[in-house]
């Protein structure tokens, strides 16, 4: 059976990697692994995305939470 | 979308809070405009400064050292090495890392050989990690600083950080820490160093991005210790003020620093008179902030501590009452393992 090729969210500080369907914007896919935009940067390669930023079939990003506590 | 200020290159950080968004360039010139603009508005520091940046291997502090690097100030990096198991290895990597990058050696301050290690101390005297932390690492800022002839003390504070603090300063009506809230500490004649927090401007997002941008390899996770800090509870709730009011945070702080709110004119009188000796530019608000040197409430000059020379309100500073506690449970344990 053929798999489609998903875009892979990885989340580093969560230790937690997500599949989800694209072409979508980077917005929505951070919708859908809960996080919310203000809070992250996120990044493709040594790119950094807009949260407007159409991310394709088949790549992989970078979710980094940019809160620190303490 | 494009960069909203050369409008010809896409843009990777976008600023709700300014209205605007920055392709790579641009955003290096914004930031460090931003930076630049705090240290002039508050006269933080001058061109003459000797600057001990504390780093910690996060993206603040390390984001701190390379602008004013960049900036042309005399700098070095002080690391204390809390001792905590894996995460100290791994952030100590990161700046020794980062100044081999830009040919520097950081001073580093190692709490295990100093007999007061976070997770060990915190146990032995039953008290916060973090309330710990803070004690200690004011001890050795001071120290490392007067030992070493530095004029300043700069630390990576950012706009949440400062926004979080004052906002818990507030719920909790901390009328003495709300005096002491500044990116502006004094020095004092009692061997006080001036502490400056030259970030105060600039968002965590902001300084991810530009560490990210610039190549910072700094070290993400969080302090294990940290994980239920209650400053965390209050960048969430100011997080999600500013998702559906931009710009909310910035005004919250500057409305706080402003010499002319009610708030302010409110501490500065109720400061005591003789809260500090020598403050720099000579006001009652300054004299109250310049106290910050111990954890504990103080009038009059700072004076020597007995046990280490430390300035301090009291007899014996609060660094050295806390390394006898420690040294008192480790004997204690001791007997009782020998029974």
């Amino acid at each position: 059976m053929y798999n489609a090729p998903m875009i892979t969210v990885r989340l580093p500080q969560k230790k937690k990697e997500l599949e989800l369907p694209g072409p979508r914007r980077v917005m929505d896919l951070l919708a859908d692994a809960g996080v919310r935009p203000t809070t992250v940067i996120v990044s493709q390669g040594r790119k950094l995305l807009t949260k407007d930023h159409r991310v394709e079939d088949g790549a992989t990003i970078d979710v980094i939470s940019v809160v620190s506590g303490g | 979308m494009k960069c909203k200020r050369c409008r010809r290159a896409g843009a990777a950080v976008e600023l709700p809070s300014h209205h605007a968004a920055f392709c790579p360039d641009c955003f290096f010139v914004f930031f460090r405009r931003q930076v630049t603009e705090g240290i002039r508005k508050l006269r933080l520091l001058a061109p003459e400064d000797r600057v001990l940046v504390c780093v910690s291997g996060g993206k603040d502090s390390l984001v701190l050292w390379d602008v004013l690097i960049d900036e042309g100030y005399e700098t070095e990096g002080l690391y204390i090495d809390l001792g905590i198991d894996g995460y100290s290895d791994r952030s100590k990597e990161k700046v020794f890392s980062y100044a081999a990058s830009r040919g520097k050696a950081p001073i580093v301050v190692d709490l295990a050989k100093e007999g007061i290690p976070i997770p060990e101390a915190a146990r032995c005297v039953r008290m916060q990690e973090c309330s710990i932390c803070g004690t200690v690492k004011r001890h050795f800022f001071n120290r490392v600083a007067a030992e070493g002839k530095f004029t300043v003390v700069a630390t990576g504070h950012n706009l949440d950080d400062e926004t979080a603090r004052l906002l818990g300063n507030l719920l909790h009506w901390q009328r003495g820490h709300l005096a002491r809230q500044h990116p502006l500490l004094p020095g004092t004649g009692g061997g006080l160093v001036r502490k400056v927090k030259p970030l105060w401007r600039v968002s965590e997002v902001e300084t991810a991005a530009y560490g990210f941008l610039k190549g910072i390899d700094y070290v993400t996770e969080e302090c294990p210790m940290s994980e239920d800090a209650t400053s965390l509870v209050y960048k969430e709730a100011l997080s999600r003020i500013e998702d559906r009011m931009p710009g909310t945070r910035i005004v919250f702080y500057q409305g706080f620093l402003d010499p002319s709110s009610p708030l302010r004119k409110g501490l500065e009188a109720a400061a005591p008179a003789d809260a500090s000796p020598t403050p720099e530019d000579g006001t009652t608000a300054d004299a109250a902030r310049a106290r910050d040197v111990d954890a504990e409430e103080g009038t009059g000059a700072p004076r020597a501590c007995a046990s280490c020379g430390a300035p301090t309100y009291t007899e014996i500073c609060s660094f050295c009452r806390l390394k006898e506690r420690v040294r008192e449970a480790r004997s204690v344990r001791a007997a009782r393992g020998s029974r």
